[in-house]
């Protein structure tokens, strides 16, 4: 056999290799509902995450926790699911690497809002929080919501790319040259501090959190933000998943029955029964 | 996923905006480099040692720091020491400075390939120092440096949208936000890479005619 020959069988036998590849991709896709049995099987489960504390957080020692993911890792775990296996993500990049399979759920305290839940099926509410805005010591610029924001001549706001606040800005008609997206929360704060951003729009938590951890007298915290309701968060599924999402649904609801939800959110800050008040129905508008 | 038309055509305006920024930041970014890298070129030169060693130590620094560090530097760092530049500002000077060190290598390779007689021709018929660079040297040394830098403002073209890391709303960060907004990556990426072929291709080819206008190669 000549080199040619050698070369055009390898070609062949990788073609081969990538079309069966291909088509288990295809197989795996159509039996959706096995995800659980797959997961299940394969020990981990891949989840997405932002590194907002204390809804999400990558410790310096480089380990995830924070309030989502060790929701997402107890529930996991009642489905027989040990590990969790967690990659930062920009929140508007969340979904469609949902959609995508990069991840298997989005653990990142997603707010269940309509749009969102066009796209993906949510778990019942689990954390929940209000809207607030950092801004200098005395709000020179006096702004607390977000129609005072639009109705300013220059006032600028930074918000996460994707997340909850970037809308509720652009929704409210702040034109987008002055809504800053800002990579993460020490560079918001020190944006803030630089007179970059004259607000940044976070959830309370969340600044609390960057206030707390700035140590700066010069700025000060806005909340709750009229105009906006209480959020709640969920984990987020692929459309075709509703059975993962129904037997997560289940496992949520005994951790919630047995006071384990409400003291593993409280040790985060969060309000442990306020996700009861409300349901994944009313937060998205319909069924989900 | 599938392709849709309405969606891509209603996101053109605002790519639009950001095709703008893109290429305001690209020319401007091309003008600090092309001047920047002339004076690194000639303070390199220099015979005074105080002026040549620092610059030359200076133009590696650059040169082996990534862009995006520096970017960063620029725009979360310097306030701290009170120099506050809005993001396209710093942008700019993060490209410019970053390819004026590209391009004083240029400049450099063009100089030297001046043949000696020139100078010493110079210094016979009494002409100065600036005299020589202004009338003599530059206008030979320049003609065949410029394919290579046109190259170097090609390649930075295509490294601005490291400026959407420092909130610059150029063309990808548009993207990005639109795709954020709308959960859909396919039609903004895709229009993105149509927005640089567009631009690029046509720079490729004028490039390509520049070269044969000015190479020696090809005389």
């Amino acid at each position: 056999m000549n080199l040619k020959g050698l070369f055009k069988k390898t070609a062949l036998a990788v073609t081969a290799v990538a079309v069966t590849g291909f088509s288990h991709g295809v197989v795996g896709k159509a039996n959706a509902e096995d995800t659980l049995e797959k997961l299940r099987a394969q020990g981990f489960a891949r989840i997405a995450i932002a590194n907002e504390p204390p809804w999400t957080e990558v410790t310096a020692g480089g380990e995830v926790t924070g309030a989502a993911p060790e929701v997402a890792r107890a529930v996991l775990k009642r489905l027989g699911i040990k590990e969790v296996v967690a990659s930062v993500s920009e929140y508007g990049a969340m979904i469609p690497g949902l959609q995508a399979g990069r991840f298997d759920l989005v653990a990142a305290g997603l707010f269940i809002k309509p749009e969102r839940c066009n796209a993906v099926v949510f778990s019942e509410p689990d954390l929940c929080d209000a809207e607030a805005f950092a801004v200098k010591k005395g709000n020179p610029l006096g702004l607390t919501t977000y129609a005072e924001l639009a109705a300013h001549a220059s006032a600028k706001v930074g918000a996460p790319g994707g997340g909850t606040e970037e809308r509720l800005a652009l929704e409210a008609g702040v034109p987008r040259d002055r809504v800053v997206v800002v990579p993460d929360g020490q560079s918001g704060i020190k944006m803030l501090q630089d007179g970059r951003i004259d607000v940044y729009a976070l959830p309370t938590l969340s600044l609390v959190d960057l206030l707390g951890k700035a140590q700066d007298e010069g700025l000060e915290l806005i909340t709750p933000i009229k105009g906006t309701p209480v959020y709640c968060a969920g984990a987020a599924f692929r459309k075709q998943d509703t059975s993962l999402r129904d037997a997560y649904d289940v496992a949520l609801a005994e951790m919630k029955a047995s006071g384990e939800f409400s003291e593993l959110v409280s040790s985060f800050g969060f309000p442990g029964e306020a996700p009861n008040l409300t349901s994944r129905e009313k937060l998205c508008g319909g069924p989900n | 996923m599938e392709w849709d038309w309405n969606f891509a055509i209603k996101t053109l305006p605002v790519l639009g905006e950001g095709v703008l920024v893109t290429i305001q930041a690209t020319v401007l970014g091309s003008v600090l480099a092309l001047a920047l890298g002339l004076v690194f070129a000639l303070m390199r030169r220099s015979q005074n040692k105080l002026v040549s060693r620092p610059t030359s130590f200076f133009l590696e620094f650059i040169r082996g720091t990534p862009l995006l560090v520096q970017l960063y530097f620029l725009f979360f760092i310097l306030p701290d020491v009170g120099i506050l530049l809005s993001p396209l500002v710093a942008g700019v000077i993060g490209l410019g400075l970053h390819y004026a060190t590209y391009t004083a290598e240029v400049y450099r390779a063009g100089i030297d390939n001046i043949p000696r007689g020139q100078w010493e021709a110079s210094k016979a018929v009494n002409l100065t120092a600036p005299q020589t660079w202004q009338h003599i040297i530059l206008p030979q040394a320049i003609p065949p440096m410029i394919p290579a830098l046109a190259n170097y403002i090609i390649a930075m073209f295509k490294e601005t949208p490291l400026l959407s890391a420092i909130t610059v709303l150029e063309l990808m960060n548009q993207a990005r936000s639109i795709s954020n907004f709308h959960y859909r990556y396919l039609e903004p990426m895709t229009l993105v890479g149509v927005f640089f072929l567009l631009i690029s291709i046509p720079s490729v080819y004028f490039l390509r005619r520049l070269e044969r206008k000015y190479s020696p190669h090809y005389k």
